[in-house]
């Protein structure tokens, strides 16, 4: 068989061979199950750029509601070398590392309060970093030594989460975002950075913020110090606090 | 003519607004325009990310930043590798970014830059000092998303807000929510001398302080007013007749207060600016209603409102009418950057 070069200049999706771009989508729309929908989704899906797109599922979602699944070639590339993503600049130390680290360049404790802010109720992210048995064989950061967590759980005032750092001292926020609607993620984590602000806090503390719909950039215009998306363990979060810490010289 | 209102009065002036897309880079490339034509010479930094091509939340194109020779910038070290004008490093900063280090660059020749400023009011402040002491005329400063507390008058010396289509699909609730900001921004200042100086006393020691007739003071052991307004209330004496918060003042902490005693009344809350208010326009209605006052140690200067009568919702406002019903509603100058010739407000 003869193995075919990857142009990376020109990448798009892997379906059964190179470049033949099979891509799989799905969406709702407000129509009922029917011939018309169908074609009405096809159309749509060769707008998004897919070639010869195949309805495969169509299935009634309650009155005035279906959902659909395409298939289609993607005729569209992207140039994978231009390609630069800001990503948090810190080597992620092991749980051992950065006890280490606290020990020998904060000498004392660390406190890192983490909450689910706003409307939010989807702790998943939140409870991965902070909790004890953590996630995915990756312990959460109550089991770190030389570590205070507290985590406040979910739908947390952003002013309550205030109030409970400066109660405790901490050195450290951590807020996720999991799932929010329209946006409103956005306004409840600029809130946050502008209620420290007026209290004062906002150079005396690293804040950092997570989720699926978070990345670093992002965090920068929002105010946090970094973003941690998808697939970050309870390490590379603790890493980048302890690194900061010393960094900006508030240990 | 925008820079008119600046030039030879403020030194350094921020552009915040009500919302993302409401318009603030818009307004930045006229002022820089401006100052070009007038051979004042600028100084340009962000509180987040200004001149990038795609918007990160909404993926809108976004209007990029043209810099003339002689402008000093101060941006985030990854950002300089973007640009496109003939920039001359002139300091590394301590103040570190997502983006690198924050570099003081001198323009050498026009072009198109992205800037992505310190992320904190502190260093906002610090980064604006050095820029004036290499030379600038005036220092802008623009905000990101709906930031405000670069407007603070410990940050920058006066601002002006964006507001636009983009914050509500109802002109009236962009209306009430604007001149609600602009009122919060332009509270009076505390009259009494005496108790001025008291409030900044208090204030500099980050106490939460009750003045009374007699002109003692009672200092209250709390570290923040939030979840504190029971508290607070409690406190609330007879003779009480005013109430100094030094940070922020929000909802919930005067909902609590104004529950506990009905003595509230006699008395004028004090907060350094409107930026430490945190309390929506129906709230504030409420509040006022129940007759609580509010007073400031220094208010914010609006020196102008900007308006954007386009949503990247996709919907938008007739604009000769959003621009007029703004300009009657507000005692400021109201400017749609896009809409009216450089004479139109003069």
């Amino acid at each position: 068989m003869a193995i075919e070069k990857v142009d990376l200049t020109k990448l798009k999706p892997y379906g059964d061979t190179l470049n033949d771009g099979m891509t799989q989508v799905s969406f709702t729309l407000p129509v009922s199950a029917s011939e018309e929908a169908k074609e009405a989704a096809r159309r749509l899906a060769m707008k998004m750029g897919l070639e010869d797109p195949s309805v495969v599922v169509m299935k009634d979602m309650g009155p005035g509601f279906a959902f659909f699944v395409i298939y289609g070639s993607c005729k569209e590339t992207v140039d994978f070398t231009s390609i630069e993503v800001p990503k948090v600049e810190v080597e992620t130390m092991s749980k051992k590392e950065v006890e280490a680290f606290i020990e020998e360049n904060i000498k004392r404790t660390v406190t890192i309060i983490g909450a689910c802010t706003g409307s939010d109720a989807h702790t998943v992210g939140i409870d991965a970093i902070m909790n004890m048995k953590g996630y995915d064989g990756h312990y959460g950061l109550e089991r770190y030594k030389g570590m205070e967590a507290y985590n406040m759980g979910s739908q947390v005032a952003n002013e309550d989460l205030v109030a409970k750092a400066i109660e405790m001292n901490a050195d450290a926020l951590l807020v996720s975002q999991v799932v929010t609607q329209k946006d409103v993620h956005i306004p409840n984590l600029t809130e946050l950075i502008e209620l420290l602000e007026a209290e004062g806090l906002r150079n005396k503390m690293v804040v950092v913020c997570g989720g699926p719909r978070i990345n670093h950039e992002l965090a920068k215009e929002l105010g946090y110090d970094a973003g941690f998306g998808t697939g970050s363990y309870a390490e590379d979060v603790a890493s980048f606090v302890v690194d900061e810490l010393v960094k900006r010289k508030l240990v | 003519m925008l820079m008119k209102l600046i030039y030879g009065k403020y030194r350094v002036v921020s552009v915040v607004g009500m919302a993302k897309n409401a318009g603030k880079t818009v307004v930045l490339n006229k002022l820089i325009e401006e100052a070009y034509k007038k051979y004042i010479t600028l100084g340009l930094t962000s509180i987040g990310r200004d001149g990038e091509r795609e918007d990160l939340v909404t993926k809108t194109e976004k209007p990029v930043i043209h810099v003339m020779e002689g402008t000093i910038i101060a941006t985030a070290q990854d950002t300089i590798l973007n640009a496109d004008a003939r920039l001359e490093i002139l300091e590394v900063t301590e103040y570190r970014t997502t983006l690198g280090p924050i570099v003081l660059c001198r323009v050498k020749e026009n072009g198109l830059v992205e800037i992505a400023g310190p992320g904190n009011n502190w260093e906002i402040r610090e980064v604006a000092k050095k820029m004036l002491l290499y030379g600038v005329d005036v220092v802008l400063v623009d905000g990101a998303i709906n930031r405000k507390t670069a407007a603070s008058p410990e940050i920058t010396d006066a601002t002006i807000l964006s507001t636009g289509a983009v914050v509500s699909r109802s002109i009236d609730r962009v209306l009430e929510e604007t001149a609600h900001q602009v009122e919060l921004f332009g509270l009076e200042k505390v009259s009494n001398p005496i108790i001025l100086e008291e409030a900044k006393k208090l204030m500099e020691k980050s106490v939460i302080g009750l003045v009374h007739k007699n002109g003692s003071s009672t200092e209250l052991n709390l570290k923040t007013a939030l979840n504190a307004g029971r508290i607070i209330g409690g406190a609330i004496e007879e003779s009480t007749e005013y109430i100094v918060f030094p940070g922020s003042l929000v909802r919930k902490t005067l909902e609590d207060l104004i529950a506990v005693t009905p003595l509230y009344k006699k008395v004028t809350f004090i907060v350094h600016d409107g930026t430490k208010i945190f309390i929506a326009y129906h709230d504030w209605l409420k509040f006022k209603r129940r007759g609580v006052r509010m007073q400031v140690v220094e208010p914010i200067q609006v020196l102008a409102v900007s308006v954007n009568p386009y949503a990247p919702q996709g919907y938008e406002f007739q604009p000769e009418e959003f621009h007029k019903k703004m300009k009657d509603l507000l005692r400021i100058p109201v400017i749609d950057v896009m809409l009216e010739g450089d004479d139109f407000y003069e």
